[in-house]
């Protein structure tokens, strides 16, 4: 999966991100390629049924 | 004995002189900061050396045990602090340019506990800008050098502590551990590193940290000193909602016992993969050791780490929610390869990062299903011995993983899952490279069993390898 500078930058505008530059897309784009990477891995993960670990924190 | 001498022994060999008022604190402490500032221009160690703050500290130390006010085995040692522990009235620069003239209002919890126990705090410690990596390759502090191979990186993002420590500067060095920021040092060092349970100590204090996963843990010369520190540190602290009010033992009863009959659990996925085959065989010979101590050795499978790479998905978007107040104002003010990791994290959807939690709770239950199985787990603490610090790259089986910035994490590998599982993880040394550089080996255990994981890891460490080595750099030399 690649997402296109295009689109990332429509992103950042719509959402009110920090801007970068085509170049600067480039110096991003490890971290997305693992990001899309991982996704990709989850795709068979049936992941609906699923609820939170967090420790409920009781007084002593 | 030398003012050498002393500084080479461990907290627990140094407290009994200092309750007996056999070593001053005023002169070890002398002693202490006469080595940082010796030793600083070669391992840079410190951001900060705080010679008046810690020799008032170290008087006030003598005063109180000359007149039978002692408070423990904490008291009249000098120690440092990573740079991102918050300390009242003292510049704490995260390792940034970003907070470079930033001073807290308040101590950290630990810090305030420390104090507490009479601890002399010798100095604010280098480490990754924004403790976000692994070498401690400091852009605006300059980079933090491995007593063992000045050219290779001590470890991070604590790496500052780790050098010391393994130096003999300080007695036990307090760092932060977010994806193996503790036990990195402590295996490229030689050194113990402990991340205790999640919840188990205060992070209040802890700056620029993230939302999930972070803990605050000490780099040691040996796990009894380890297990006396978290003594200090641990129990629950009310101001912060992610500590848990689970009583804490006494950790010196777990010390010395028999490791007989207890169930070692070695992983067969994941941990033996992509690694050095150094590495690989100084930490198959301390399982073999630990079965010898009476171990029984059982493999274990952990499928759910076939997905452990989520995570980061979950990190990105934390990261840079963290980041977000200094990012819009000051990004030129950050290095390139922190920028741009930092930043990737806008871009993560919502339902992905649900997604990467809840695939958390899965990974969470694979190990404690096996927790129920063996009484503690084995693993490398890290795929590679101290990189260069010239290095962009290591190559692992023939493949190159960055170092550091986008696209990074193969160092931490072995020790991030701990910090996403919040199970009680410490490193302890094994060997030495060919290069003559530390390896470590990682014992886990259940949450909230460190009395367990001191138990393993001190009975190992008796027998290991590393037993009397020292690095080329260090006190007295």
């Amino acid at each position: 999966m690649s997402i296109p500078n295009e689109t990332l930058k429509a992103m950042i505008r719509d959402y009110n991100g920090l801007e970068l530059s085509d170049e600067e897309l480039e110096l991003v784009r490890p971290e997305l390629e693992s990001y899309f990477a991982e996704l990709k891995k989850m795709e068979g993960l049936d992941l609906s049924d699923i609820f939170s670990g967090r420790l409920m924190n009781l007084s002593d | 004995m030398s003012n050498v001498d002393l500084l080479r022994m461990t907290i627990s060999e140094m407290a009994p002189k200092i309750k007996n008022r056999e070593v001053s604190p005023v002169e070890l402490t002398e002693a202490a900061l006469s080595e940082a500032d010796r030793l600083q221009p070669t391992l840079n160690s410190f951001i900060q050396i705080l010679h008046e703050h810690a020799m008032d500290q170290a008087r006030e130390a003598e005063a109180a045990i000359s007149q039978g006010k002692y408070l423990g085995p904490l008291h009249g040692i000098p120690i440092g602090l990573k740079d991102n522990l918050a300390t009242a009235g003292i510049t704490t620069t995260v390792g940034s340019k970003v907070l470079a003239n930033h001073v807290p209002e308040e101590d950290a919890e630990v810090v305030t506990r420390c104090r507490d126990a009479g601890a002399i705090i010798i100095g604010k410690e280098n480490l990754e800008e924004f403790a976000a990596g692994a070498t401690s390759n400091n852009p605006h502090y300059g980079a933090v050098h491995n007593p063992w191979g000045l050219d290779h990186v001590p470890g991070g993002s604590s790496g500052g502590g780790g050098a010391n420590v393994a130096a003999g500067v300080t007695f036990m060095s307090l760092g932060t551990d977010l994806g193996g920021s503790v036990r990195l040092p402590g295996t490229f060092c030689g050194v113990v590193g402990l991340k205790q349970s999640y919840g188990r100590v205060s992070q209040r204090g802890l700056m620029v940290t993230s939302f999930n996963g972070d803990h605050i843990g000490p780099m040691t010369r040996s796990v009894a000193d380890s297990a006396l520190v978290l003594q200090i540190l641990a129990g629950n602290d009310p101001l912060d909602p992610s500590t848990v009010p689970v009583p804490v033992p006494d950790y010196s009863t777990y010390l010395g016992q028999s490791l007989k009959g207890l169930k070692m659990g070695v992983p067969s996925n994941h941990y033996f993969e992509m690694l050095d085959a150094e590495v690989e065989s100084a930490v198959r010979g301390s399982i073999a050791t630990l079965a010898e101590l009476g171990a029984e050795l059982q493999e274990v499978s952990l499928p759910m780490m076939e997905y452990i790479g989520a995570m980061r998905i979950s990190a990105m978007a934390d990261g840079v929610v963290t980041h977000e107040p200094f990012l819009k104002a000051k990004r030129e003010d950050y290095s390139s390869d922190t920028f741009y990791r930092t930043v990737a994290g806008q871009f993560v959807l919502g339902k992905d990062y649900s997604k990467s939690l809840r695939v958390q709770r899965l990974i969470q239950e694979d190990y404690a299903r096996v927790m129920q199985q063996v009484d503690f787990l084995v693993t490398p603490t890290a795929p590679v011995a101290a990189p260069r610090i010239d290095a962009k790259h290591v190559v692992i089986n023939g493949k190159e993983h960055r170092v550091r910035g986008p696209g990074s994490g193969i160092i931490s590998r072995f020790t991030s899952p701990f910090n996403h599982v919040g199970l009680p993880a410490i490193t302890v040394p094994c060997g030495v490279s060919h290069l003559g550089l530390p390896i470590g080996v990682q014992f886990i255990t259940a949450s909230f069993e460190e009395g367990m994981l001191f138990r393993v890891s001190d009975s190992y460490e008796k027998v290991s390898p590393s037993q009397g080595l020292r690095p080329a750099t260090a006190v007295g030399i």
